[in-house]
């Protein structure tokens, strides 16, 4: 019999996620529904003409991540507690090593986080008349926010899925983790819509990749004590 | 001496050093330039009870470092402690910061990075309690809080350094400057004074600390021979 690696294990957990989620299509319909929802209310409200000039970089920026932030939560949260509903925990810590079911699920959250960033991102810019002027400053923000954000979404959801109001819990631990990056990130994404140069986006993009890459170390680090306990 | 005199004795000190303390701050350090009236003698409180905020959160990170390695309920309650205490100074930071800026600003609160900073930590503080109380297995609440403290201590190099340097501030100059350079520019008196405070803060932090560690050592205590 062929010895599993990390990255096959990684890859199969992924897999089993991917095909949970197709089949129920949960994560997939709450992060799409609360972000469509919550941009078309904004949209509707506020609209490209209710934001004076100068405040258009600051607010629209902001909106954008209030959006993406809040859908992103509906969905992220359950990567593990669906575990310890469904009673299949104990099944995927005998399948799989810790590292393993870490990768596999915060890989999850990632793809999770680029559907909704590909499907919010250009509507918003068309709802709201953003125009920005740095499309590949603004992706690369996307993508690096997208890691640092997964990697405290699956460590936060790992560890209330062990405590009892799962839900809730998970809003009150990951919201003060994530607002640095947050700010890092809004103030970035205003660089972004007014430059076209990366240099402008690079002082918040540093701070973002250090958050996100010192965040996922010490998830990796941390990920088999919160789930072997 | 025994060791119950001489915390006697400390606390004693203690007392007589703050007393100091606060004579000096409002008769000994003379007022500050660029500022309304004597509103910056308020320095001598409000950083020292801002740089215990942090040491409580780097105890709380060591204890429970220790505690994922030894599983030693001490060691939780350890972290328990030290984190309560944060959250009392960090308060303190922001209620004495918010009346400073009132007098300065003509607002209690402004939306300056640093004051969003310390209500980051402020929450970050609350929500490790929030775990806590969602946990009724101790063990487990042991570990899981332990967790979550070592990710949130990540973020904090980045509110206390990063994130004030991104934006604009209305906060005077800290002792570490934008640019990375050691700052002291302050009158000797005023220096002596804050640095008298900071010690006595300090102390005061771990008097505050070892009373509730000593508490926990007892109440474990009590319930080991209550099992027994």
């Amino acid at each position: 019999m062929r010895a599993s690696t990390l990255l096959s294990e990684s890859l199969a957990v992924l897999g089993k996620e991917l095909t949970a989620e197709l089949r129920s299509r949960v994560a997939l319909n709450a992060v799409g529904l609360f972000g469509l929802t919550t941009l078309i209310a904004v949209a509707y409200q506020i609209g490209p003409y209710r934001i004076q000039e100068q405040d258009r970089p600051h607010l629209l920026a902001a909106l954008l991540w209030v959006i993406l932030f809040f859908a992103a939560t509906s969905g992220l949260s359950r990567v593990f507690v669906k575990e310890e509903d469904a009673h299949t925990a104990k099944t995927l810590r005998l399948a799989a090593r810790p590292l393993a079911v870490f990768a596999g699920k915060f890989l999850f959250n990632l793809i999770l986080l680029a559907a909704l960033y590909a499907f919010i991102v250009p509507l918003y810019c068309a709802l709201m008349g953003y125009a920005v002027q740095g499309v590949a400053s603004l992706a690369l923000l996307l993508a690096c926010g997208a890691v640092a954000l997964s990697a405290t979404s699956t460590m936060v959801a790992a560890i209330i899925s062990r405590a009892s109001g799962s839900t809730t819990l998970f809003a009150i631990l990951s919201v003060p983790l994530v607002l640095p990056l947050l700010v890092m990130l809004i103030q970035g994404t205003r660089a972004a819509a007014g430059s076209t140069t990366i240099a402008a986006v690079l002082p918040a993009l540093q701070g973002v990749v250090s958050l996100g890459g010192a965040t996922l170390v010490i998830s990796v680090y941390l990920f088999p004590v919160v789930w072997h306990d | 001496m025994t060791k119950t005199r001489l915390r006697a004795v400390l606390q004693w000190a203690l007392g007589v050093w703050f007393v100091l303390v606060i004579l000096a701050a409002f008769f000994y350090a003379p007022s500050a330039s660029g500022f309304k009236g004597e509103s910056a003698r308020i320095v001598f409180f409000h950083v020292p009870q801002a740089w215990v905020a942090v040491l409580a959160f780097c105890v709380n990170l060591v204890a429970s470092l220790r505690y994922l390695r030894t599983r030693n309920p001490i060691d939780d309650a350890r972290a328990a402690a030290a984190a309560r205490l944060g959250l009392v100074f960090s308060l303190l930071a922001t209620v004495t910061g918010s009346l400073f800026a009132n007098v300065m600003w003509n607002s209690f609160w402004n939306w300056d990075p640093r004051e969003v900073s310390i209500v980051i930590l402020l929450l970050i503080y609350a929500a490790y309690f929030a775990l806590r109380e969602a946990i009724p297995d101790e063990e487990r609440r042991g570990s899981l809080s332990a967790a979550y403290a070592v990710l949130a201590f990540v973020t904090m190099p980045f509110l206390v350094f990063v994130v004030p340097r991104i934006y604009w501030s209305l906060h005077p100059d800290t002792i570490i400057g934008a640019t990375g350079q050691l700052k002291l520019q302050m009158e000797s008196r005023m220096l002596q004074v804050l640095l008298g405070s900071l010690v006595g803060f300090t102390g005061l932090f771990s008097w505050l600390y070892t009373l509730e560690v000593r508490l926990a050592r007892a109440r474990l205590a009590r319930r080991g021979r209550e099992e027994v």
